[in-house]
């Protein structure tokens, strides 16, 4: 036995907010699906005890300086033992307070937005769920409890994707992001396995140790441990090549693309990616794929985003693209600029969308040529908030992501990578063009019809519903001002805690100056194509048919993967496979029946009992004898 | 020494409990079919009882055989009654209780020749509970063939699909195992040098030669492998499975495929480790094949029930894979791996058969937008299908692991290969979940029912043990892991 020691408070704060979304599950998939109030109320109210839990945690943790690790043991089996643990270091309060603060958000948020859906009890369940697997998956301690609920965020994300199952294209949304995602984690498990079996422990403060690792592993199989878990990197966060998912997946309710998009889902890769990142350090292999991949990324996704006409895709293809930016980040080198630029894109990116979702549900539509046609821009509060997110995601000043995207900018010319840099560059001027775009064809729409809309939809879901939509958005505008003022003293953090041994943030005095200038005349050039007033509204992509092809079509990734899982999965292996079961398996069993009825047959003949033939084959036999007897004699 | 107890004889009791069950039922007139019913509920309920208290009773620390009783039957040719349970036999005697449990409450409908159902499915369990605890190759082998004898008859008077095709292949597969395990087994008593059955005796007191272990272990094996779904001898399996009733579908694929693994580890590996030493390096060839075969071959599958039979191939084959590591981790998690597919095919052929009650289909094509119709009873189904994608937290994941972690380590190629076959399988269950329950809802089935609360009950059993042990899995790894380090240890 050992002495009873208290308890810290850090962790049964910690505690309480991770298992309160798992209670507000269950409590709600059990008993009060159908009380749809209810539901949503127990729901809101766990991840609201959870915004505070982590708020009160990142305060109380504020200046530390060492992370603080619970641990006990989830199962044991021989050689294999499995911790379940809390891990509380910078990074994890961080992501934990993110986390927390956009699932409370949007779901408040949805409120309004799924009012009057029949599976408004479901819905909060799945939330609540989803909730819980990201918010564990964030304090995780070992990367094998860190895989599990990384799992789990793909089913929660399964579920809500494939939230209105009614529909063929949600149902295969759900299906092919839960697929594509596996098949990333399949090579993210290998590669843990294998890691498992040369360390003998997937604790992440001794992955991060590089001396540990260093001892333990040769550079080639660091490597290869770290370019399989880049594989589930990729699947998660939707890099190329598996980056196809992400955009079917707006399929699912809105809040849930904003939460997908933002801070649960395809954060839990990036997240994962600087986790690790010390991990990830010690290859310089895996760093320059990272950076590459992540590079290829941000362009083929910026180069969809231009042409696309859903709105709710324009935002998918960003966060690509946005994505790609923080692996650059990261794998240039400076984990605080992957980590900073996830934050506050997090804040944006739920904005953009959660504004997105007032439109479409006000206008039955994701067109945004459409929801221009009927008045969009005359919802001026969601207007003026969703001006402020393209603002972020553009990086003009002085809104968050311009901090944070300066600082990718910077880093990527600190650590010598001139040509990521020039993408970057180049990334950057074309996600301003599709973000302003949008907002010129929402606010300067080419012919007007919005005669019954605008008023005659106003309250229909009730006023309160509509008012939370609202504030919640004024809310991440908010935070999106002035989140990137706080670049220094998250920096301070991040680098107290963690023992970063960055120097402060790079800053090159003209970058700025560079950048913004680009940024201004990408509005420039989306006004001058979308925004004035003799303009037609056909970019310039447009007009080029078969750029205008190749990104419609999404650099034919798509279609390229239909037919290779066509030919090869289903008309191909799984055929094979099949018509070997049928002909040559079963086929040699039941020859092998046939021929034992034939041999019986045949036994059964010559026991036939007709004494014709007993008299015939006597006398050959004795015919044959005597003809013996002659011939030897 | 001819008659032997240590305390109370629960497992004779368990077995009586069958027993007495299939002879009260009898007594009991064809036309009181509700009585029956009440009957076989109260005693498959027992037999359930009964298995739980073994498990909690069970002294882990100190492990081996308990709960043994053994009575001398024939001394001369060393036949004894045998019995006694380690850590390996009892999460299966729980698993038949439960599973033998919920598939008589599944049946709760069934309306065609009632009695001699449900006496033919005691008789059967009878059959599955004897080979899981017993300790005399003799008895194994009598059991085996007890339990082999009423699928014929299940499948072919209450089945469906092809029924007397089906029933006629698997008996003759079966009874082809029986045909390889019979003289393995005499040829291992004839060369012990000393004339017994007694499975542990055997086990401690000779020494066989290598070239033996390897003969008598290569015919375990394939006998036994035939009904654990072994490719290339797992053909029988779909085609059985489709034909049989639901009932005796969740016990077929349930409890009967873990037989013979079971058997395998029982027989085979208790008593020639040599012969499984040499043999494990084909195990792991069968056992990968199986894997990736059964989801591939899944992925085509037109009928529901078949999509399932070939599942059942895949997660055998995890089992199969498990028990060629000849590791420790490997060894438990087979095991666990044999209970958690053992529930989940359950809760899958429940949930199916269930369907098919209602829409009196099983074509995938017919079927669409199950989810609006029955929400609860496809709910069932999703359940079933996320576990057997081995999603964290429901049972199957853990077993999958603690196979995937040891296998990697001993043969990489095929642990790659099996984890490979995940992103498949996961495309085969969702797929089918997508093809079934999800869509709009149809017009053909507008009128039909959701689950009824009785009905659910089965169902919801299973749901919870697969949630139990998915959240506490060492409350199985724990029992698994005092057999395994004894049969480890002895090596």
């Amino acid at each position: 036995m050992q002495p009873a020691t208290p308890l810290p408070l850090s962790l049964i704060v910690t505690a309480a907010a991770l298992l309160l979304p798992l209670l507000a599950f269950g409590v709600i998939m059990l008993a009060t699906r159908s009380r749809h109030r209810l539901s949503a109320a127990i729901s809101i109210g766990a991840a609201g005890l959870s915004l505070i839990a982590a708020v009160y945690l990142l305060v109380q943790h504020w200046q530390m300086q060492a992370p603080l690790v619970f641990q006990t043991v989830w199962l044991v089996s021989g050689q294999m033992a499995i911790p379940i643990g809390i891990l509380l270091d910078p990074l994890s309060l961080l992501m934990l307070t993110v986390v927390a603060t956009i699932s409370f958000l949007v779901q408040v948020y949805s409120l309004g937005y799924m009012a009057g859906d029949p599976g408004f009890g479901r819905y909060y369940g799945c939330m609540s769920l989803f909730a819980w697997a990201m918010l564990t998956l964030t304090v995780s301690s070992s990367l094998l409890q860190l895989y599990i609920f990384w799992e789990l965020v793909g089913l929660a994300s399964y579920l809500l994707i494939g939230f209105w199952f009614d529909k063929f294209s949600a149902s295969e949304a759900g299906k092919k992001a839960f697929v594509m995602t596996r098949t990333g984690d399949v090579a993210f498990l290998l590669g843990l396995v294998l890691l498992w079996l040369q360390l003998g422990t997937l604790d992440i403060p001794v992955l991060t140790d590089p001396a540990a690792v260093a001892a333990a592993l040769s550079p080639g199989m660091i490597t290869l441990t770290a370019l399989l878990i880049f594989g589930g990197i990729i699947g998660k966060s939707a890099q190329f090549p598996l980056l196809t998912w992400l955009p079917d997946a707006m399929e699912g309710p809105t809040p849930v693309s904003a939460l997908l998009h933002s801070a649960t889902m395809v954060a839990a890769g990036v997240y994962l990616f600087s986790r690790l990142f010390g991990y990830f350090s010690l290859s310089p292999t895996a760093m320059a794929v990272c950076l590459a991949i992540g590079t290829i990324s941000m362009l083929l996704a910026s180069s969809m985003a231009m042409v696309a006409r859903d709105i709710k895709q324009v935002w998918a293809f960003s966060t690509i693209s946005q994505l790609g930016f923080m692996l650059m980040g990261l794998g240039s080198g400076s984990l605080f600029a992957g980590v900073f630029h996830l934050t506050t894109h997090a804040g944006f990116k739920a904005l953009l969308f959660l504004c997105a979702g007032v439109l479409i549900h006000r206008f039955h539509t994701n067109d945004m040529f459409e929801i221009g046609r009927l008045g969009g821009r005359r919802l001026k509060a969601t207007v003026v908030c969703m001006i402020v997110g393209a603002a972020a995601l553009s990086g003009l000043p002085p809104f968050s992501g311009f901090f944070s995207k300066e600082m990718i900018l910077g880093q990527l010319l600190a650590s010598g990578h001139p040509t990521a840099f020039l993408a970057a560059l180049l990334g950057a001027f074309l996600t301003t063009y599709y973000a302003f775009r949008l907002i010129f064809i929402l606010l300067f729409p080419l012919e007007t019809d919005d005669a019954g809309h605008a008023d005659g939809h106003g309250a229909h879901h009730g006023a309160w519903g509509e008012r939370a939509m609202i504030a919640v958005l004024v809310c991440l505008a908010g935070v999106t001002v002035v989140l990137g003022f706080f670049e220094m003293s998250l920096h301070d953090f991040l680098a107290r805690g963690l023992a970063l041994d960055e120097a402060a943030p790079a800053h090159f005095t003209w970058l700025p100056m560079v950048a913004g200038t680009l940024a201004v005349a990408a509005v420039l050039q989306a006004w001058f194509e979308f925004g004035r007033k003799k303009a037609r509204q056909i970019g310039w992509v447009e007009r080029i048919p078969i750029l205008a092809d190749l990104f419609g079509q999404r650099w034919y990734l798509d279609r390229l993967y239909r037919y290779l899982l066509d030919t090869l999965v289903y008309r191909g292996v799984s055929r094979l496979f099949t018509a070997n079961d049928r002909r040559v398996i079963d086929g040699a069993l039941d020859g092998l029946g046939r021929s034992t009825i034939g041999l019986g047959r045949v036994v059964d003949w010559v026991h036939g009992g007709m004494i014709q033939y007993r008299l015939m084959i006597m006398v050959a036999a004795v015919i044959l004898l005597i003809l013996f007897i002659g011939w030897g004699g | 020494m001819a008659y032997q107890l240590a305390g109370f004889p629960f497992l004779t009791t368990l077995l009586l409990c069958c027993v007495a069950g299939l002879l009260a039922i009898l007594c009991i007139p064809a036309r009181h079919a509700r009585a029956i019913k009440i009957v076989s509920a109260v005693f498959s309920g027992f037999t359930l009882i009964v298995s739980i208290y073994l498990f909690i009773a069970y002294d882990q620390q100190a492990g081996g055989f308990q709960f043994v009783e053994r009575v001398a039957w024939i001394p001369a040719l060393g036949i004894a009654y045998f019995n006694g349970v380690d850590g390996f036999a009892l999460p299966m005697l729980l698993l038949t209780g439960i599973v033998f449990f919920t598939a008589v409450l599944t049946m709760w409908e069934l309306e065609l020749r009632v009695k001699e159902f449900f006496s033919l499915i005691f008789l059967l369990v009878t059959g599955v509970f004897g080979l899981f605890m017993s300790l005399d190759l003799f008895f194994i082998f009598v059991w085996f063939d007890v339990s082999l004898f009423p699928m014929y008859l299940l499948i072919a008077i209450w089945g469906s699909t092809r029924k007397e095709y089906g029933a006629m292949k698997l008996t003759l597969y079966l009874l082809a195992g029986s045909a390889l395990i019979l003289p393995a087994i005499i040829y291992l008593v004839v060369h012990s040098g000393s004339m017994t059955f007694d499975l542990l005796a055997l086990m401690e007191g000779t020494r066989f030669t290598p070239a033996q272990q390897r003969i008598a272990f290569f015919m375990l094996y394939i006998g036994f492998g035939i009904l654990a779904g072994v490719f290339p001898f797992h053909t029988w399996s779909p085609v059985g499975h489709v034909a049989a009733p639901t009932a005796v579908s969740m016990i077929h694929a349930g409890v009967l495929m873990k037989i013979g693994a079971f058997g395998i580890l029982r027989v085979g590996i208790f008593l020639c480790p040599d012969g499984w030493q040499f043999w494990a390096p084909l195990m792991a060839v069968l056992a990968t094949c199986g894997i990736v075969y059964g989801v591939f071959v899944g992925l085509s599958q037109t009928d529901l029930k078949y999509v399932i039979g070939y599942s059942s191939v895949s997660h055998m084959g995890i089992v199969g894979l498990g028990l060629s590591t000849m590791t420790i981790d490997g060894l438990n998690g087979a095991v666990f791996q044999m209970f958690a597919h053992g529930i989940m095919t359950a809760l899958f052929f429940s949930s199916v058969g269930h369907i098919y009650d209602r829409t009196h289909t099983k074509a995938i094509a017919e079927l669409g937008g199950l989810s609006r119709v029955m929400p609860r009873a496809s709910s069932f189904f999703i359940i079933a299908a996320l576990t057997g994608i081995g999603v964290p937290c429901l049972a199957s994941f853990w077993g999958e692991l603690a196979v995937f972690m040891s296998c990697v380590s001993v043969y990489p190629v095929a642990g790659a290969l099996a984890i490979g076959a995940l992103a498949v399988g996961a495309l085969f269950m969702l797929r089918v979940v997508q093809k079934t329950c999800y869509g709009p809802p149809l017009e053909k089935f507008a009128g039909l029912k959701d689950i009824t609360a009785a009905l659910a009950v089965p169902r919801v059993i299973l749901v919870s043990v697969i949630v139990l042990f998915g959240l506490f899995p060492g409350v199985l790894f724990d029992m698994i892991h005092t057999a395994t380090m004894h049969l480890i240890g002895l090596r």
